[in-house]
């Protein structure tokens, strides 16, 4: 297969894929009995830093693959940027460069150019990947099969949402709660809406061996898989607890125990679904993302459900799309179950957005 | 006789393996102290004052201490004091002044490796500044020594820890000083008796010896504080637009190519791309022994005159490029204490509502350190976090290069960071047009390749920068 740059980018024909992901249960995101439904065994798929080099190439074909996908994404250009706030060249050829090292086995220097090296993948299915990188602006954590998050390293597939670096903060606001709280730190928490099982492997670290276990549920089978096989990768079998179903439908013997609750519901608006970035809106699951006409379905019902949840003292954190959904939200609760609740705060991420609502059961 | 001498010089052959001991020996002294230290602490906190009815809690253990520092600091200044000399009174000063002639490792005599042994100690000493050495050494013993040194732990761990490591270095000169007489000794013994092996045997060694001398003479080089230290290196382009990113960009990968040959660890921290091609300012973490030591002689400004790429009309084009160098303090160290909340940290993002709307790679972090107003960047790590954590690391290295500079202990022109450098500091030039030649205008060490050196050839460079920043110093 020979893939030539023009072949490759041509941005204005790209065909509009559609997102393959069923929406069925969308319209009533609480609707429990979508649940009963499949019990389809998904295969989660190896990431590829992990699968074997069992390929081999040359060196220079290597090189002339890796200057090949330098060519495309430097003709990209800021095209995407100025498109959907998409990536740029420099952020597509920093992504080249990880690509290569989940790839390549053995990155000794002082290879010449007819050594072969040692691949986890055919060199013919790299031109593949990163045409679909760029072509169809596949995600890069879907290509590679992984997202670095926090200190962990997550398997991510297509059906998983990736996690974004804003929500690796509701673990630092779980670590300093449970810091100075032994009660919490021994206690229950749980992830609702787990996805890749990031927050909850997170947690369970800043829980520590000697800390309380983590329950994490999700509606999603493809979700449910790929965070055991995260856990598993971890080694916290023992620690999380994994439960397919809607929110707290599955945690119905955890009434009033539990010492934390996080979750990072879908909350985007249903109408700005269309015109989201390609990565995301293209091939991230609607599941994932959808929060209902004003986004804010899931969060609502996760308030309420917290109140019924939590035991007195127990912490909860929920992100959410930002500074109008944090204050709406806030009024929610203190309109709602005003007394259920005390020390709400709302935080920003990194970026100065206002982003998380915390606080704790009274 | 002979036999009762030579038994007792064949001893000191080992001598190798006993400087390992005597260099052990100094180590251990360093943990007694710390390990001492503890005990004491504890004590005094837990001994109640009626168990021990003469001596207050507190004086016991540190009485005890001093006391076997002063033994410490006897010993040292003594052996300071008496200039080792052989049978016949010879001694290294003295080898000098004869100006034996110096051959040929090869073909030389016994004199000549003698006075190339003397010569080395001679170096060394002067490249340990000896006699501030020696008076840096008897001021820590005294610290050592007063009762009060455990009232502030910090300060008498940095104390101690210092004073080992000189007191390391000060012995192992005084043993190769101690083993050249001795074999000089042997030497002129064999001689008498006729004894051809022993002669041989002992000339070996001495060989031997002028060797390993060499190397060491290279090892004092890198004797200063910090300088076994990783360290960060960046390098900023100056005026000029993208002739001089590009050129900062050569500078980099000069760099990199010159550490990864020495075996370093090279991690880029953060880039900042030009619009066109090279770099505004990028970071790299160098990582291995001895990297401080040997980069702080890159500190400077680094001038480029050639045709230019970038200029249509082939013009000569001169561009600068500023480098800088911090060094990455160890463990052992004490670093400057940082507050969560003097910090601010900053994601940048390109504006949108971010969260799930996004999927960018990109989690690079900005941490101010609100107080100073330093800020270290990290954009190369795959997870915000990572970012984060590398970018804290840089901080905290700026901030203790900061302290040093403040606390003024440390030479001056090392603690320059990218700001403090002007841009008429500069030290070396790279032509390439009209001739060829790189050439360093502190040193003025030349070579007229500069393909070689951009491809990182520059041990010779520094090597020589470090000579002669140290042996001009003329105080051994
Ligand atoms: C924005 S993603 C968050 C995933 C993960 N917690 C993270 O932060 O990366 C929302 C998750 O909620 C799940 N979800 C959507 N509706 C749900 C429901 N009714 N019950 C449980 N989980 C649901 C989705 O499958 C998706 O994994």
């Amino acid at each position: 297969m020979k893939l030539t740059l023009s072949s490759v980018y041509r941005p204005h024909s790209f065909p509009k894929l559609l997102n393959c992901s069923s929406f069925g249960i969308l319209g009533r995101p609480f609707c429990s009995s979508a649940l009963s439904s499949s019990p389809t065994c998904v295969k989660p798929q190896v990431p590829l830093f992990l699968r074997p080099p069992i390929y081999s190439t040359k060196l220079c074909d290597l090189k002339k693959w890796h200057d090949w996908a330098k060519g495309v994404s430097l003709s990209i250009g800021s095209t995407f940027v100025q498109s959907d706030n998409g990536a740029d060249s420099n952020m597509l050829c920093r992504e080249l460069k990880w690509l290569m090292e989940d790839a390549v086995e053995d990155h000794s220097l002082g290879m010449e150019d007819d050594d072969r090296v040692k691949m986890r993948i055919d060199i013919e299915e790299l031109y593949c990947l990163w045409t679909q990188r760029v072509q169809e602006r596949r995600p890069f954590q879907y290509v590679v099969g992984c997202e670095h998050w926090r200190d962990l390293v997550l398997s991510v597939q297509e059906g998983v949402l990736i996690p974004r670096p804003e929500t690796e903060l509701v673990v630092d606001f779980v670590s300093d709660v449970v810091s100075e709280n032994e009660d919490l730190r021994s206690g229950v928490w749980a992830d609702l809406g787990t996805g890749s099982g990031a927050l909850a492997i997170g947690i369970c670290g800043v829980l520590g061996s000697e800390g309380g276990r983590v329950i994490a549920t999700d509606l999603s089978p493809v979700a449910v898989a790929v965070a055991t096989y995260n856990v598993q990768r971890y080694c916290l079998q023992d620690k999380i607890d994994l439960r397919e179903g809607s929110w707290f439908e599955p945690l119905k013997d955890m009434e009033g125990k539990l010492a934390g609750l996080v979750s990072n519901p879908p909350y985007i608006p249903s109408e700005d679904i269309s015109g989201l970035q390609a990565e995301v809106g293209r091939h991230e699951p609607r599941l994932a993302l959808d929060g209902g006409i004003e986004g804010m379905d899931a969060l609502h019902h996760l308030c309420v459900g917290a109140a019924l949840m939590l035991k007195p003292g127990g912490f909860f954190a929920f992100e959410t799309n930002g500074e109008q959904q944090c204050c709406a939200l806030v009024d929610y609760i203190k309109s709602r179950s005003g007394r259920s609740f005390c020390n709400l705060e709302i935080r920003a991420d990194f970026a100065g957005i206002q982003r998380f609502v915390i606080g704790f059961h009274q | 006789m002979t036999c009762l001498l030579r038994k007792s010089l064949r001893t000191k052959a080992l001598s190798p393996f006993l400087h390992k001991l005597v260099g052990n020996s100094s180590e251990s002294h360093h943990t007694l102290a710390s390990t001492c230290w503890f005990w004491c602490h504890q004590s005094s906190h837990s001994l109640p004052q009626k168990t021990n009815p003469c001596f207050s809690s507190n004086s016991i253990p540190s009485s005890r201490f001093s006391n076997a520092l002063l033994q410490i600091r006897f010993w040292v200044s003594e052996a300071a004091a008496t200039e080792p000399s052989t049978s016949d009174g010879l001694t290294v000063q003295k080898i000098l002044a004869n100006n034996w002639n110096i051959l040929d490792e090869n073909d030389g005599d016994w004199k000549s490796h003698a006075a190339a042994v003397a010569q080395s100690i001679n170096l060394i000493k002067r490249r340990l500044q000896w006699e501030k050495l020696k008076v840096r050494l008897d001021m820590l013993s005294f610290q050592l020594g007063k009762e009060d040194l455990w009232d502030d732990p910090v300060r008498a761990g940095k104390i101690s820890r210092e004073h080992g490591s000189l007191l390391g270095k000060m012995k192992e000169v005084n043993a190769l000083e101690q083993e050249l007489l001795e074999h000089i000794d042997m030497i002129k013994l064999a001689r008498e008796e006729n004894d051809a092996d022993l002669e041989s045997e002992s000339l070996k060694v001495l060989l031997n010896m002028r060797r390993d001398a060499k190397e060491k003479e290279l090892e004092a080089l890198l004797a200063g504080e910090q300088d076994s230290c990783s360290c960060y290196i960046e390098v900023q382009a100056g005026a000029g637009g993208t002739e001089s990113m590009d050129w900062a960009s050569m500078v980099m990968q000069m760099y990199k190519s010159w550490a990864q040959r020495r075996g370093y660890k090279v991690t880029l921290m953060d880039e900042m791309p030009g619009e066109i091609a090279g770099i505004k300012r990028a970071t790299i973490k160098v990582d291995g022994e001895f990297a401080f030591g040997y980069v702080k002689a890159e500190i400077g400004v680094h001038r480029l005159v050639r045709i230019s790429p970038f200029d249509s009309n082939k013009r000569r084009h001169t561009s600068f490029a500023a480098v800088a160098v911090i060094p990455i303090l160890g463990d052992g160290s004490t670093h400057v204490q940082i507050n969560e909340s003097d910090l601010r940290i900053e994601r940048f993002r390109a504006g949108g509502p971010g969260g799930q709307h996004a999927n960018t790679t990109d989690s690079a972090v900005r941490i101010v350190h609100i107080p100073t107003g330093v800020t270290a960047t990290c954009q190369n790590e795959r997870s915000q976090h990572q970012n984060k954590a590398s970018a804290m690391a840089v901080l905290q290295s700026r901030l203790d290069q900061l302290e040093m500079a403040r606390q003024a202990k440390f030479n001056a022109q090392h603690t320059e960071s990218l700001t403090d450098i002007t841009w008429g500091s500069q030290i070396r030039s790279y032509v390439l047009h009209p001739y060829r030649m790189v050439k360093d205008l502190r040193t003025n060490y030349e070579v007229s390749d500069p393909d070689s050196v951009l491809e990182g050839d520059l041990d010779g460079f520094i090597l020589s920068y470090l000579s002669a920043s140290l042996d001009k110093e003329d105080d051994a």
